[in-house]
């Protein structure tokens, strides 16, 4: 028995342990990512936002919860049960088992995986199912279209961002997540880090983010003006707490790959004494919460594209750059013998 | 970290240089507006093949690998190359007008059929079975695309699609039967899976390796429409648009013939045995088949469709006479008669299916045998060029056509099969019906109307050179023979 | 290991059976998602089989790209699938019996299979040492040194596939207007604006 307890149920108990010091952080950071979201925009918009339950409106993010979970749970009498309710589902738990390989400090990461970006990429590209199987098992055209619109919408700037990542990898060198951030590690602090060395690469990074996590200015899935909300119209209650907790948890996943590759992950701005007095994770839930607010930002400022526009934006301008940029980068490192062993 | 050395590209030049000549091709046929664009695609295109074979010519220099084994080059490889590219920069000039006057012409025709060539060259070329498939998927790729390249038409598109489908049926038994083959020897490799099976000569093979190389067969046959891998032919060739059907007659039949040739001799040379009874097997049903099926045709298309049916089932005699056990010089008389048979099939070929283009009424293609008649008063011409490539065809001396036939039966003979070559000759007799049914509807059966002229330059030289070819071979026939004895001899080496 | 055996057989029938509903699903964009099921489960054993990248891979390019499109497109599709399937009964016994055949074949070869000797060894040459290299760098090195061949002439047949899809499908409709950014942005206020100044109660 001693024997069953230290070989099996010790260390699933303990992984159990780790996942939930994950998750249980995030779903936080995503209920209070929905509050500064709103504040955010209300501080651009010159009003207050929500300030009436609890102190500063902190208690808001709460009550909405409880809102949405005591709600009834409808289902469209002509919608695809199975798959109308597999949606939400799967949009949420991907958003979750991506965080398995992200590293928020030295050596503080659940599964230190060779292949930690491609299984990133990877689960980031599963993230359409969920939206198209939302879209189609509607069984309403709104929905139909936002869920097509989406699909389009991800594979294409897709395509752009694992190109970035290649020219992140041919300067790194390995495929994983730790290595990548201790290859940013150099006498000039935070101008170590690869944005500055593959600026326009982390410009397109981050735009094709937006894109992939559907929002402004790439909302078109779910604009309201034509698709009364898209993909998720029909969805009620938990269901649709489940897209909106996936989504906003989408968010900080795009902001953490994005703090990773291009600014240092864990590391602090410069390698001397204050700055590395303050702990790893909180450097990297700085980063996060810096990529979070420029999120907001973008949504604050620019209006919504075109559709057509959009995908000019991804086949004909970021897919030709970044392309180039692999072959650049690749020259640059061969031809000044940069090349990682 | 331990790197493996880079290849040498200068056995690959022409392939190299094929592969760019279609990109930058590609990319001045969609980044020039003008109205000629697609004549100048096409011209530059003929151009790249044709400076293909002396570039084919001058790199290789006896036997050549590179790329860790996966390509050769030799004699062999040079001389089916030279009939591909001029095969497939015919097509291109005969094609022209075709599709300007069916409004069909874009810039893609050519880069496909460069691109098509370039896949039949890595055929040719292939010294591995991976690299050998690779080919044959690059190949058949770019054809499936131009069958159906008037896509308007439903027939084009029907002949598109029926190849697409069994191309790809054939290419997954080509697979199953390669992979059956690697899991016995435990490579892909021609020359190691010559060594495998030369240390188990002898023994019986096993089963397992037989089935692989069944399957393998069956997949190539299907590539040069042998029976029973036909079914496709006659409607693929009835429904791609005609210079399509031309090019499809003669560049890839040539190029899987040739890979036939290598896979059959080299790595699986020591188990002849086993495939020639196969190899002798298909011959025969091709032959019978193209004799007896052509007969009712009325569509030419259809008729040349069973008709090269018939034509490759004579070329695989001399691949059965290369299996012979009797010896290593009856092997080579066997190929060598393959070789030149297709040099002939090809010129034979080209001069035909041009003469078909010209079939043209008031600006619409004909394609009914009935159309030809009174052609020799019409235009005489035209009638005695169809009549001498016909007869040529049917393998009347002293046209080019009996040679082939001529060398091809010796080989038969010589390697004691004497059943197929009797055969054979039957077959031909039979065959002869409904080449010189034609002959007599352009002679005999009475005129409607004329076909259209103006014939264009283009038109006019390739038939006056494939014509000129066929009725004076007998003359000076040294090129394509010692060609062929070249090539030949690259296959076994002493 | 007891965990590897479990997760093998949890991943292995998982595909089986979804291979199986893909055929036998009724709805297409079902079938389509236990195509995906399947694929996933494919990827589990490859990473049970310690080739971590190409699990990633098969991920990243059949589930997140090619799988995709195919969801679009039979999403989109307006077929009744009940109606094609009308022949099936019909031709039940042939399928059968020539699956039955191809079976008995495949039993024959594969129940006296020899291998040659040393083909393990003839297949493995060219590999890097697998304790070595991690499989990521071992598939690098063999696929741009020993395959380079291999592996430009796969990238020519996708040139080809795409040429082929645009030829075939692309149609140029007159009477399109497009937008032309790089126009919009060279023109020339001066050009195109003229200010005037109106005198009250004449207009221009």
């Amino acid at each position: 028995m001693a024997e069953f307890w230290t070989a099996y149920l010790w260390p699933l108990l303990w992984i159990v342990i780790k996942i939930l010091a994950i998750v249980v952080p995030l779903l936080l950071a995503v209920a209070y990512l929905t509050l500064a979201e709103r504040k955010v925009l209300s501080a651009m918009q010159m009003r207050r936002g929500p300030n009436v339950v609890g102190p500063f409106g902190l208690l808001q993010p709460i009550a909405d919860g409880m809102k949405l979970f005591f709600k009834e749970t409808i289902i469209p009498s002509g919608a695809n049960r199975g798959v109308f309710i597999l949606a939400p589902m799967l949009t949420f738990s991907l958003a979750l088992i991506a965080w398995a390989v992200i590293p928020v400090g030295a050596g503080l990461v659940l599964s230190d995986l060779n292949v930690g970006i491609l299984y990133l990429f990877a689960i980031s590209s599963l993230g359409v199912y969920g939206v198209l199987m939302a879209g189609w098992a509607s069984n309403s055209k709104y929905a139909f279209l936002g869920g097509l619109r989406s699909a389009a919408q991800m594979v294409s700037y897709e395509v752009s961002m694992g190109f970035v990542i290649i020219t992140v990898l041919l300067v790194v060198g390995s495929l994983n997540l730790s290595d990548i951030v201790m290859a940013q590690k150099g006498s000039f602090g935070m101008f170590n880090w690869f944005w500055l060395p593959l600026l326009p690469m982390a410009v397109i990074f981050f735009i094709s983010t937006l894109a992939e996590t559907n929002r402004h200015p790439f909302d078109l899935p779910e604009a309201e003006a034509e698709l009364v909300s898209g993909y998720n119209v029909e969805y009620s209650a938990m269901t649709f707490a489940l897209f909106f907790l996936g989504e906003y948890a989408n968010m900080i996943l795009m902001s953490a790959m994005t703090s990773i590759l291009f600014l240092g992950g864990w590391l602090p701005p410069f390698d001397i004494a204050p700055f590395t007095w303050i702990p790893g994770p909180i450097w990297f839930a700085l980063k996060i919460a810096f990529c979070l607010f420029i999120f907001i930002w973008v949504r604050g400022t620019f209006p919504r594209y075109r559709y057509d526009q959009l995908m000019r934006l991804g086949w004909k301008v970021f897919l030709p750059i970044s392309l180039a940029a692999v072959v650049i980068v690749a020259g640059f490192l061969v031809t000044f013998d940069l090349v990682p062993a | 970290m331990p790197v493996a050395a880079f290849p040498d590209l200068i056995p690959a030049i022409p392939e190299i240089y094929l592969a760019v000549s279609a990109m930058i091709l590609l990319m001045l046929g969609v980044y020039s507006t003008g109205k000629q664009t697609v004549r100048t695609v096409s011209y530059l295109s003929t151009a790249a093949l044709f400076f293909a074979i002396p570039l084919t010519v001058m790199v290789t220099d006896g036997r050549m690998v590179t790329f860790g084994g996966l390509f050769v080059t030799d004699s062999f490889a040079v001389y089916a190359k030279i009939l591909v590219l001029v095969s497939a920069g015919a097509a291109i000039v005969m094609a022209q007008d075709y599709l300007e006057r069916q409004d069909i012409a874009r810039f893609e025709f050519p880069v496909l059929v460069v691109l098509a060539s370039l896949g039949m060259l890595m055929m040719i070329s292939a010294n591995d079975l991976m690299s050998l498939y690779l080919g044959l998927e690059l190949q058949s790729l770019a054809l499936y695309v131009i069958a159906s390249f008037q896509r308007d038409s439903i027939r084009s598109a029907e002949a598109g699609l029926k190849y697409f489908v069994l191309g790809a049926l054939a290419s997954g038994i080509l697979l199953y039967g390669m992979s059956l083959i690697y899991g016995f020897a435990g490579t892909t490799n021609f020359d190691s899976l010559a060594e495998v099976f030369k240390a188990v000569n002898g023994t019986e093979p096993h089963l397992g390796v037989i089935v692989g190389i069944v399957f393998i067969i069956a997949g190539l046959a299907f590539k040069v429409s042998a029976v029973p891998f036909h079914m496709w032919t006659p409607d693929v060739y009835e429904g791609a648009p005609t210079p399509v059907t031309a090019l499809f007659a003669v560049a890839p039949k040539i190029a899987a013939m040739a890979l036939f040739a290598r896979v059959l001799v080299g790595p699986f040379g020591d188990l002849a045995g086993e495939w020639q009874q196969i190899i002798i097997f298909i011959s025969i049903a091709s032959m019978a088949l193209g004799a007896f099926a052509a007969i009712n045709q009325n569509n030419i298309k259809r008729l040349m469709a069973y008709s090269s049916i018939g034509h490759m089932g004579y070329a695989l005699i001399g691949l059965a006479a290369a299996g012979s056990a009797v010896s290593a010089e009856v092997r080579a008389a066997g190929i060598q008669g393959l070789l030149i048979y297709l040099a002939i099939y090809m010129f034979m070929n080209i001069g035909t299916f041009a003469c078909i283009l010209l079939m043209r009424r008031q600006g619409r293609m004909l394609e009914g045998i009935d159309d030809l008649a009174g052609l020799s008063k019409s235009n005489p011409v035209m009638a005695m060029v169809l009549a001498v490539f016909m007869f040529s065809m049917a393998g009347i001396p002293p046209l080019a056509g009996f040679f082939g036939k001529f060398y091809i039966f010796a080989a038969a003979i010589e390697a004691d099969l004497f059943a197929l070559a009797i055969i054979g000759v039957l077959a031909s007799v039979v065959a002869a019906f409904y080449y010189l049914r034609i002959i007599k509807v352009m002679y005999f059966d009475s005129s409607e109307e004329e076909f259209d002229r103006p014939v264009s330059r283009d038109m006019k030289s390739i038939l006056v050179i494939t014509g000129v070819v066929v009725i004076l071979f007998f003359i000076y026939p040294d090129p394509v023979l010692n060609g062929a004895e070249l090539a030949t001899s690259a296959l076994f080496p002493q | 290991m007891i965990l590897q055996a479990i997760a093998f057989w949890v991943f292995a029938s998982i595909t089986v059976a979804a291979a199986v509903m893909v055929i036998s699903a009724k709805n297409p964009v079902h079938s389509v998602l236990f195509l995906i099921l399947a694929f996933f489960n494919a990827a589990g054993l490859f990473v049970l089989l310690g080739a971590e990248f190409l699990a990633m891979i098969l991920i990243v390019v059949y589930v997140g790209a090619v799988a995709v499109l195919f969801l679009f497109v039979v999403m989109m599709l307006d077929i009744n699938f009940a109606e094609l399937r009308q022949g099936f009964l019909q031709y039940l016994p042939i399928g059968l019996l020539v699956g039955l055949v191809l079976l008995v074949e495949l039993a024959v070869v594969v129940g006296g299979w020899v291998i040659s000797t040393d083909a393990t060894a003839r297949a493995t040459a060219k590999m890097p040492a697998v304790d070595q290299v991690p499989n990521t760098d071992a598939l690098g090195q063999l696929i741009f040194t020993h395959y380079l061949y291999l592996f430009q002439g796969a990238g020519l047949v996708l040139l080809v596939a795409m040429i082929g899809a645009i030829v075939l499908t692309h149609r140029s409709r007159p009477g399109v207007r497009k937008q032309n950014i790089s126009d919009q942005l060279a023109r020339d206020p001066k050009e195109t604006i003229e200010i005037r100044k109106v005198q009250s109660g004449s207009g221009i």
